[in-house]
Formats: C-alpha cells, structure tokens, sequence
C-alpha cells in the first residue's frame, strides 16, 4: 500500500523521533511510504489565529504537494483535521475547492489509517510498562476518531493500559493559546498532570505531539518523573 | 380585554430586513426530521407508565403514595397526619368528591377534629392569598401528570387558586392514575388540542416536580427554599 | 449592570491573575460542573437517542430564526388577544424607559424580581433605583449576590459559584442582622423569611422567559426555587422580560426545549417548576397579575441575523457550554467581565456590546471544542470563536502589532520552501543560547510565555526531512 506521510511541522523540527516511528511502523505493516519534499505546515497555527489570508498560501501549498497522493497519513489528530477543514475554507474557489475535498477524503490519522483502511488491529508491537492515554480533543471530537488508538493499545504485549480520570479535558495547549493564554495555559495543564499521576501510568501516550509536549514540558518542569511517549514509538516497540 | 403592542413594526421590519427579506405575515407550518420526544415509553400499559411515575416522582422530600379509590380518603387522611395537620387550603372543586370520595374527609372528619381547612372562595379576594399563605398544607389536582419526570400539570381557575400550590408548607397533589401519560410531549398535545378547538387556556399552567429547591449555597441541595418544603403525590386507581 | 460587569475595568490578564489564585473560586467551579456534568450525561445517556434531541432543539431554533418576525407577530397578536401588552424594545434605553412608564404609572415603589439575563443585561433595577424604586432579587442566589453590594454573578445558572457559606453568612450577618450558622438550610430558611414578605408586599413583579409561545401567547418560566411564581402570582403587576429570540411556535416545540435546557443546565429532566403563563388573570381569579406586560428586547440582536453569527441565537441559555470550558473552569465567570461568561459568552460578548474592551475574550479559548459537542442546540461556538478572531484580525485591525509580524512572518514560513528550510534547519543553532540540556527552560519573544510556566524540547539536531531522504537512500 502506498502511502504518503504527512509529517507535520513540529514532528519536522522538534520530534523527528516520532516521524522515524511512524515511517518505520508504517513500513513494518507493509506500506511503501513517501515523504513529499514540499510540504511543510497544514496552517493551523496562523489559522487558529484569526490570519486567515496569512494561511492561504500554506495550505494551497500543501494540497499541491499532495495531489498524487493515494493516502495521506500524518501522526497528529489535529494536523491531519485541518485538512479536513481545508474543503469549508476553500468551497468558494472553483479551482482550490475540489482539491481541497479531494485532500480531506483520502487523509487519515495514523491509528484510523491503520484500524480502519488497513483493518489492522494487532501491529505486533511490544512494550512493557503501564500506559495511560490523552485523547486529544481535535482528534476526538473534530475528526472523530476515538476507538482507534485504544484498539492499537490494548493489542500490544506487555502493555498494561489505565484510563486517566477526565480525560476528555482539553490539555491546555490550544495552539497559539500557550503562548498567548500561558498562566491559564499552565492551570488547565496542571490539572491534566495531576490526573497523569493518578493513574500511577509510567507512560503517557497520546496521537498529537502538540499535546503531548504541552503535557511533558509541564510534567519536565514539575519534575513529574512520568515518561512520554508519540502513540507511533510505543506501537513501534518490538 | 385586548391588551396594547407598541412599536412592532419598526422593530420587526428591522428583523425582516436582517434576514434580507420582506416581512412574512403567513408561512408554512414546520415539519420536523426528528421527532425523539414521541419515543420514551411509547406504548406503554398504565400499570407500566403508574411505575415509572412511582419511581421518578420519588426523591428528596418527595414521594407517591398509590390509593385504591375506596381508601383515597384514608390515605389523603395518613398524608395529613404526617404532615402535620391543618391548617389545610383546599381548591373549590368538585373533583375531590367526584374523583376520590374525600367530601366527607373535607366537610365533616378533619372539622371534627378540629383540623381547619379553607376552601378557596374568590368571591373573598386576598382573604384566600392569607390562608394559603400561613397554610401547612395545600390540596390540588394534577390534571395530566408525567411519568418520565414525576410531575403533576396543575391548571389555574378563578376556584382553583395558583397559590395554593406555593404558599403553605407541604402540598399534597392527587394524581388520578387515568392522567399519568410518558412525558410532557403528551401534555403538550393536549394542551395545543384545546387551543386548536378554540379553548381558553388556564392563565396559569403550573408543571410541579417535586418541592421547591435550590443548589445556589455551595451546591448543596436545599429544599424548601420559597415553596414547599414536602410534597406528597397520592395516585388514586380510578380505573 | 450593562452587558460588561464591573470587573471589566482591568484588563483581562489582571482579571485572569486574581482569579487563577483564587482557589476556593477555582474549587469549587470544578467540583459543581462536575456534578452537572455527571448528572447531565447520566440522564442524556439513558435516553439513548440525545444526538436525535440535539438535532430536533437545532432544527427548531433555526426554524424560529428563519421567521422571527412572522413569529413575534404571532406571539404579540396572542399576548394582546389575552388581554396583555407588548412593547418592542430596540435597546436598553427603550427598554428601561417602557418599565420605569409602568412602574410610575401605578405608582409603585416594591418591585420583586425573578432571575432573568436579560434585565441584567439592560441594567434594569439600577434604572429603576433610580426612580427610587426597592428591586429585590428573589432567587436565592441572586439575592445573596445583591445584598453583597450588587456582586455581578460568576455563572448563569449558578450566579454564586465563586462564593463560599462563610463569605455568604457574613453578608447575611451584615445586611440582615442574621446571627445563625453558615449551614446552607438554615441560610436558606432566613431568604424565605425575608423574601416571603416581599413577595406578598411587591407592587409589581419581573420576571424572564425562556420560552415565548408563538400561538398561545404564552410564556414559560423554568425554575427549581418557585421563586418566580410567587413573583409571578402575587403582585398586581407583572412584567415579563425577553430577548426577541426566546420564541417557539408552539407548546410542542416548548417541551423539547424545556426537556434540552432542564438536562443541559442542571441535569434534571424537569425542574421543579415549569410554568406557562396565558396573559393576566381571568375574570374572578384572585391571583396572577391584573396587568401583564411583556417586554421584547432587541439590543443588538437583529444585528446578528443573517449573519454567520446567526446560530449563537439559538442559545437556550443552559449554560452546558460553560459548565464544560476548560478556560472557564479555571478563570471562573467574573474573568470574563461580561454578565455572559464561557464559550456562549465570548461569543455572544463582541457581539451585543462591540470589540472595544472585549477582544481579548476570543482569544480565552483553547478551541477544544467541547463546548461544541455539548451544546443542545448546536451552535458551532468554537468556530464563531475562531470567526471572532478573524474578525479582530482582519477587519478590526485590532491584533497586536508584533503578533501581526509574526504571523505574517509563519505564514511566509510555512508557504515558501527555502525560507523554511533555512529556518528550520537553523532552529537548532538559533535557541542554542536558551537551551538546558536538551530542553528550553528560558525562551524570548512568544516563547517567553511558554517558558515561563512549562518546559520545550530543543529542536533536532537533524531534521525528520533530511533523515528521511537517508533512510530511503539507504533503502533505495
């Protein structure tokens, strides 16, 4: 199956960790994986912003760069729902509005990719150690995958799952909220974070990286000792 | 009387205009998609909507009472007791007789002894506002009562005070269980048949579920906060 | 009281910093919309078919919308048919005026008052002190927020959320001479004392509405305490206060919104009183109001109509959006600084009462969107919140001028390939000076906010993109 990794900015310039798990996990499962050069941002951040004609040209770049496409996978809920977004932005523009449908219809998250186009339940994965899970809201609630990563998860060996209490509260990160908002950014996290130590989970995992360091940075500077982790590394733990 | 509307065109030709059109005067009825309200206990037995009634009309300060129609006086009599006694206000209707035999309770037991009650006379005015206001408890009917929720439908009448239902301390309201249908969406056909036949509505239509009640210190529930504090259903089987 | 409450004088950061240290506040607004929100989705999961219910509210409240006018005719032509009067009030000041006229026509001085959002919003009872009028709040917590020298409420449904029994016991003990314990039943049994007299004395009532009958000419109050039916039944005069979009058709279309707004605001399939009231008394009855007025309220309404702002009119004030904000749980309702707090509220805000002194309330979102989800009748908060954004940025010119750089600065980034590149591969050797090990503890510019509270990972040495050209050479 030939897919095409959306790899996502922050994953490009802070976490390519994530980017190696998600291609390698990807080719393990059979998948012949492209990275298309041009790409670079789906745009959320100026977006999200209000900067709307800011926004138009990165995210004409992006349907450009994967017009060949047959899948679109990236590592992150909320990345991959912005192309989503992308055909409402564009549904006035006779050229850009068909592309942009075209991109949303074949872009999937990592773990819906694999559960519900590749039917695959069970990547083979070990990994020991007692993990928790952040579902992130974008993902959960926009793009609507929810079961996904959790299948993943309770498939892999070795891996004892907890629920973290009130999960479904956002994590404070919200894009240009944490830097805008920080001290109500650093309050809603720090609730997260006391919920992580709850569970006694040795692990957090999530499927967007932007949570993931909102949550680790404020753990880091609590001197919280609990490890995280992209749903990608643990799923690619052999 | 016809009452006064003052400045409603200005207002709604603004309105019309927002929503870059002309004004409407006539449009077509709606037809709705969905239509969930139709679907809870749909169907069901009286014996089953008495039970949901039973259970969701039971809580803090709240409960139900079932009565064999014989035995609704003893029953209004026990909840009497129970709470405590008169001074008692009562609607003027003749429902309490007709529906649960309790003519002889109301004119001859509880005067006897020596428990007072009132029954509503407008001809009176603000006498009946006093009554109800240093009453323990008040009578009323429910005229349609609702299973999902506990709730009995009361309607105002110029013998059927409003008052009566928040003023004194306790009400007691008595439920013939022929009135008990699922939820509010079979009350409100009802209500909307008599305005479709022409009816006049009650100017006042109360739904009661429960004692009066309040969460604003703290979130602790308090019970009793303007109205009653105990509220007591008395289902009568007159079927 | 106006739309913007007296808090709104600091800045919105100053706001923020006193409330995120209030922890009693922070506390205690977690744990009631914990239970709300835990009875709300306990009820709405036995149901079984709640996203059918959210379809039917949304579908009914755009209808309503589409044909305002057709129905506020409709409901004004009943009211009067009743016997009652209807005034159309284009703002606050007509508003005001058309009560203070009825109010001093039948020279009343005792006015008693329900809960209602849109007399607060229209300052009401300080127009009405002003002709030396006694406005007393009888739902309990509103009258608590009164007699503590008018303290705005926190929340819409639960105004004294912020507040704690000792704070409410002292205000009691102030104002009222009360020399009982901080319980809650027995500050409750004082209220009743007190408000029990002014019911009976009041001169004329005021209430809200939240569902107007289109065919009837009815209007329905939702209410646990019963306070708004004594304020109805007892004074001879009674006037109802409603925004122009509080209408329904008719009685069928009531129920299923009473049935949405009971589950969302409280998590109760009914409240203790739902109440329709159909015009004045009748001839012979000796409660209920000989003279019923309603007032309806455009006050920067129609100008949202036919907007895409439109769908924040189908707000059933139910507060669920509130009840679930992660902003809001931890700022609280006065942080705001508009009666209308939470995501409805920062929507709703800009809107009625213009950017200036509320653009930063966009900007209090995470965009979660769990406001989104949870809303009754479907209002795409978090989008109109995104859209308010736009607005300031774009048309307002209002953002500030070094995030305008830098947003302009992203955009070009994230749009032209050598200029990424050349960024993003320098990254590394840019925030070197800021860096701890292998994380940023002390950042500058947009990153200093970041810093200050959490830690951030130090960019790659290597970038994903050059390490996977090597992977696939290597492949290849």
């Amino acid at each position: 199956m030939k897919v095409s990794l959306f790899g996502t900015c922050l994953v490009d310039v802070l976490k390519a960790d994530i980017g190696k798990a998600t291609v390698e996990l990807l080719e393990h499962l059979g998948c012949e994986v492209d990275y298309p050069e041009g790409q670079i941002c789906c745009g959320q951040p100026t977006y999200n912003s209000g900067y709307l004609n800011e926004t138009i040209p990165a995210m004409k770049r992006m349907i450009d760069v994967f017009a060949d496409s047959k899948y679109v996978v990236g590592p992150s809920g909320s990345c991959v729902y912005m192309l989503h977004e992308y055909p409402h932005i564009f549904k006035d523009d006779p050229v850009y509005g068909p592309k942009a449908k075209a991109l949303a219809e074949k872009s999937y998250e990592l773990t819906q990719f694999i559960v519900e186009v590749m039917g695959i339940e069970d990547v083979g994965a070990t990994f020991n150690g007692k993990v928790t899970y952040h579902p992130s809201c974008h993902m959960t609630r926009l793009l609507g995958v929810k079961n996904p990563p959790l299948t993943l998860l309770k498939n892999v060996k070795g891996l004892e799952f907890t629920e973290l209490p009130q999960k479904e509260y956002c994590c404070g990160f919200g894009g240009t909220f944490s830097v805008k908002m920080g001290r109500i950014s650093e309050k809603i996290v720090d609730e997260k974070v006391e919920h992580v130590k709850e569970t006694g989970a040795e692990y957090l995992t999530g499927a967007d990286y932007s949570c993931l360091m909102n949550i680790s940075g404020r753990m880091e500077r609590l001197g919280v000792p609990v490890k995280v982790l992209h749903i990608a590394q643990i799923l690619n733990s052999r | 009387m016809q009452g006064k509307v003052q400045n409603r065109d200005v207002f709604l030709d603004k309105v019309a205009k927002r929503l870059g059109r002309a004004r409407k005067m006539t449009i077509e009825p709606p037809v709705w998609k969905y239509n969930p309200q139709e679907e809870y206990l749909k169907g069901a037995s009286r014996d089953e909507l008495l039970e949901a009634f039973k259970t969701n009309g039971t809580g803090v300060n709240c409960d139900v009472t079932i009565a064999k129609k014989a035995d609704a006086p003893k029953a209004v009599y026990d909840s009497i007791k129970a709470l405590g006694g008169g001074p008692i206000v009562t609607w003027k209707d003749s429902r309490y007789e007709e529906l649960f035999g309790l003519g002889k309770l109301f004119k001859e037991q509880l005067p006897g002894e020596n428990i007072e009650l009132f029954e509503w006379n407008h001809t009176l005015g603000r006498e009946n506002i006093e009554k109800a206001n240093t009453a323990n408890i008040g009578i009323t009917i429910s005229e349609i009562t609702l299973a999902e929720s506990g709730t009995a439908v009361v309607y105002s009448d110029k013998d059927r005070g409003r008052t009566i239902n928040f003023l004194p301390e306790n009400s007691i309201i008595l439920v013939p269980k022929s009135s008990i249908v699922p939820r509010m969406t079979q009350a409100t056909k009802i209500i909307r048949e008599k305005v479709k036949k022409g009816e006049v509505l009650p100017s006042c239509i109360n739904y009661i579920t429960g004692p009066s009640k309040s969460s604003d210190i703290e979130m602790k529930l308090v019970v009793g906060v303007h109205g009653p504090v105990r509220v007591k259903f008395i289902v009568i089987e007159d079927l | 009281m106006s739309i913007k409450t007296k808090f709104a004088g600091d800045k919105f950061k100053v706001r923020v910093e006193k409330k995120v240290k209030d922890s009693f506040m922070r506390g205690a607004v977690a744990s009631a919309t914990d239970t709300i929100n835990g009875r709300k989705n306990q009820l709405t999961a036995e149901m079984g078919n709640w996203e059918d219910w959210r379809n039917h509210g949304e579908e009914i409240r755009k209808h309503v919308l589409e044909n305002l006018d057709y129905y506020l005719h409709q409901f004004s032509e009943n009211v009067a048919k009743n016997g009652g009067h209807v005034y159309f009030a284009a703002n606050a000041e007509e508003a005001n005026k058309y009560i203070r006229e009825v109010v001093q026509k039948k020279n009343a001085k005792k006015i008693i008052k329900a809960k209602s959002m849109v007399t607060e919003e229209i300052g009401m009872n300080d127009s009405l002190e002003e002709i030396g009028c006694e406005v007393v709040e009888s739902d309990l917590g509103e009258f608590i927020l009164q007699l503590d020298d008018k303290e705005p409420p926190s929340h819409i449904v639960v105004p004294t959320l912020h507040k704690n029994k000792e704070q409410m016991r002292a205000v009691f003990e102030r104002k009222l001479n009360y020399e009982g314990s901080s319980q809650p039943e027995e500050l409750a049994l004082c209220a009743r004392k007190v408000l029990r007299e002014k019911f009976l004395a009041a001169d004329v009532g005021v209430i809200g509405c939240n569902f107007a009958i289109a065919e009837t000419g009815s209007t329905t109050l939702v209410t646990n305490e019963g306070n708004a039916d004594l304020v109805a039944d007892l004074p001879k005069t009674l006037i109802v206060c409603m925004g122009m979009e509080r209408i329904v058709p008719t009685f069928e279309e009531m129920d299923v919104l009473v049935g949405l707004l009971t589950r969302s605001a409280v998590g109760q399939k009914l409240t203790s009183y739902v109440t329709n009231l159909t015009g004045p008394r009748r001839e012979g009855d000796v409660d209920g109001p000989e003279e019923f007025h309603v007032v309806i309220v455009d006050n920067g309404r129609s100008n949202i109509l036919g907007t895409e702002f439109q769908p924040v009119l189908q707000c059933i004030r139910c507060a669920a959006c509130i009840n679930i904000c992660p902003v809001y749980r931890h700022i609280g309702g006065h942080a705001y600084g508009s009666i209308y707090p939470g995501p409805i509220g920062i929507v709703l805000t800009p809107l009625l009462d213009g950017y200036e002194g509320n653009k930063e309330l966009p900007y209090a979102s995470t965009l979660c969107a769990a406001c989104t989800e949870v809303c009754p009748v479907k209002i795409p908060l978090h989008q109109l919140i995104r859209r308010h954004r736009e607005i300031i940025v774009e048309k307002e010119g209002k953002a500030p001028f070094s995030e305008k750089m830098m947003m302009k600065a992203f955009g070009l980034g994230t749009s032209n390939a050598s200029l990424y590149n050349m960024a993003s591969r320098m990254a590394h050797s840019v925030v070197k000076p800021l860096t701890k090990g292998d994380k940023i503890t002390k950042g500058v510019g947009p990153l200093k906010e970041w810093t200050d509270y959490k830690d951030m990972p130090k960019p790659n040495k290597e970038r994903f993109r050059d390490w996977f050209k090597k992977h696939k050479g290597g492949n290849n």
